[in-house]
């Protein structure tokens, strides 16, 4: 091959490459973990100390503002996160906003069996699912004014009357808000609870990133778990590997391969491209 | 005057909206506790009408879809898989949620469908990001070694044997990122009150449905 057809190669190749190099490099860690060693993002850390400064009996709003397909990007900072909160025998109240979402609330408690066994978690007593209830910002606003005028019921239409639930009536009455999201209700949940002083976290998906850092910064969340590389951060910290540890192989192959494409790119740019244009002039 | 025609007058479909945007905005910065019972009251109020609006949509998705279907316009078989999904899994629900039919097809149909849409786009965003980050001109140059060590720095190992690179990545996030994170923000929020402050001027009538906007 001469410099200038491995040039023009390099310049104009076929997206599909890109997806079949992608797929190989995601699919084979997948199904052959390596276990990478990770770094832990300062981010993560302060997203840990959050979450872990709970007590017992507290009172937490853990909302899932997110569909079958985001879950799959925070599902590991949502379980680890959940998990944290099972061992600290707080009061779990799991809300959504997205009707998917409603299936949600199992997946996770699956895989969570063994803690809710181990610290005794009753249904009512210590968790409920209130299934879906933030479809807009009137009735998130409601949630934060009249708990008890917005929720009478749980997602199976049984009453909350005789849950911990009846204690709960304005923002006030939560001791955190751990909210999980690809954009949904959140903004509808900062509005009338974190700007109201309510404790508020965040675990968002890679591209919410940028647009919800300045409320960490402004000290309107606690904190911020980014996407699924702070999921796999926090399950190292927790010490419970799961999906997302698992994925980081995956993740680091896909970052790499992507940088190659680009430098490969930008060679071919150089040595083809412009010297097209060039000759064209 | 008839009934219909009094709740069509602009002037008071403006008054109404003042007034319901007053009954909320006021409580916030004045402690009146009757002012906040009915500014309580009808953020519920309004809540349960949106709950019912659902059942509006629902109503109006299926007449449409229906007409559609009848006159076989183009893609009515779309249509149709949407008329009979929708009532399937109305049905479905019917028989528990926890179990049976409704469960099945949420954990062996729309988990992996939703879930591959979502997967799909991983392709698109790399083919995009490898053949877009081009060094054309001193600005791409700029943007292309911001986003190559970011890039660099997200990828968890780099992060394990590379710490030198942490403050640099994270150097870039926290000034010109955050930077423009709050500019977004305030942007829109600025946005977003100077929409309200024209809708309760009457200057955007679209929100009431009825007539364009005046400059």
């Amino acid at each position: 091959m001469s410099d200038n057809s491995l040039m023009k190669t390099l310049a104009t190749y076929d997206r599909r490459w890109v997806y079949l190099v992608l797929f190989l490099v995601v699919v084979g860690p997948l199904l052959r973990p390596i276990g990478m060693p990770i770094s832990v993002s300062p981010d993560t850390k302060q997203y840990y100390e959050a979450i872990n400064s709970v007590e017992e009996g507290d009172k937490i709003l853990f909302t899932l503002n997110t569909e079958f397909s985001g879950y799959n990007e925070i599902q590991s900072g949502i379980v680890a996160t959940m998990r944290v909160f099972i061992e600290h025998n707080t009061k779990i109240c799991v809300a959504v906003g997205h009707p998917e979402a409603t299936g949600i609330p199992e997946l996770v408690f699956n895989q969570l069996r063994s803690e809710l066994d181990a610290n005794g978690y009753v249904y009512g007593e210590d968790y409920v699912i209130l299934g879906y209830v933030m479809p807009n910002e009137a009735s998130v606003a409601s949630m934060s004014q009249d708990f008890q005028g917005a929720i009478t019921q749980d997602w199976l239409g049984r009453s909350i009357d005789d849950t911990f639930l009846s204690e709960i009536h304005t923002w006030e009455d939560w001791d955190l808000i751990a909210d999980f999201t690809t954009g949904l209700a959140t903004t509808y949940l900062l509005n009338h609870f974190a700007l109201r002083g309510t404790p508020m976290t965040v675990n968002c998906i890679g591209v919410m990133i940028a647009s919800q850092k300045p409320y960490v910064d402004s000290g309107v969340y606690l904190a911020i778990l980014q996407s699924m590389r702070g999921g796999a951060e926090l399950e190292y910290l927790t010490g419970h590997p799961g999906p997302g540890l698992t994925a980081m192989d995956a993740f680091t192959f896909g970052h790499y391969m992507l940088l190659l494409f680009i430098i490969a790119g930008n060679i071919g740019y150089y040595g083809y491209t412009r010297q097209q244009k060039r000759g064209g002039e | 005057m008839k009934m219909a025609e009094i709740l069509k007058n602009r002037q008071l479909q403006i008054a109404v909206m003042a007034l319901a945007f007053l009954l909320v905005f006021v409580p916030y910065f004045i402690e009146v506790p009757a002012l906040e019972a009915a500014s309580t009251k009808l953020i519920t109020i309004t809540a349960i009408v949106n709950a019912v609006t659902l059942i509006l949509a629902l109503q109006s998705q299926v007449r449409r879809g229906l007409n559609i279907v009848q006159r076989r316009q183009t893609g009515w078989y779309f249509k149709a898989y949407m008329i009979i999904t929708m009532v399937l899994m109305v049905v479905f629900a019917f028989f528990g949620r926890e179990t049976g039919p409704y469960h099945w097809v949420m954990y062996a149909v729309v988990n992996p469908l939703s879930s591959v849409n979502y997967g799909i786009l991983a392709f698109y965003m790399a083919s995009t990001a490898a053949r877009a980050f081009r060094a054309r001109n001193t600005q791409a140059i700029l943007l292309l070694t911001t986003g190559f060590i970011v890039l660099l720095y997200q990828a968890p190992l780099t992060g394990a044997y590379a710490p030198w690179l942490e403050p640099i990545a994270l150097y870039f996030g926290d000034t010109f990122g955050m930077a423009a994170g709050r500019m977004f923000l305030i942007s829109v929020t600025v946005g977003a009150i100077v929409f309200g402050v024209r809708v309760l001027m009457g200057k955007e009538t679209s929100v009431l449905g009825v007539g364009k906007e005046e400059v």
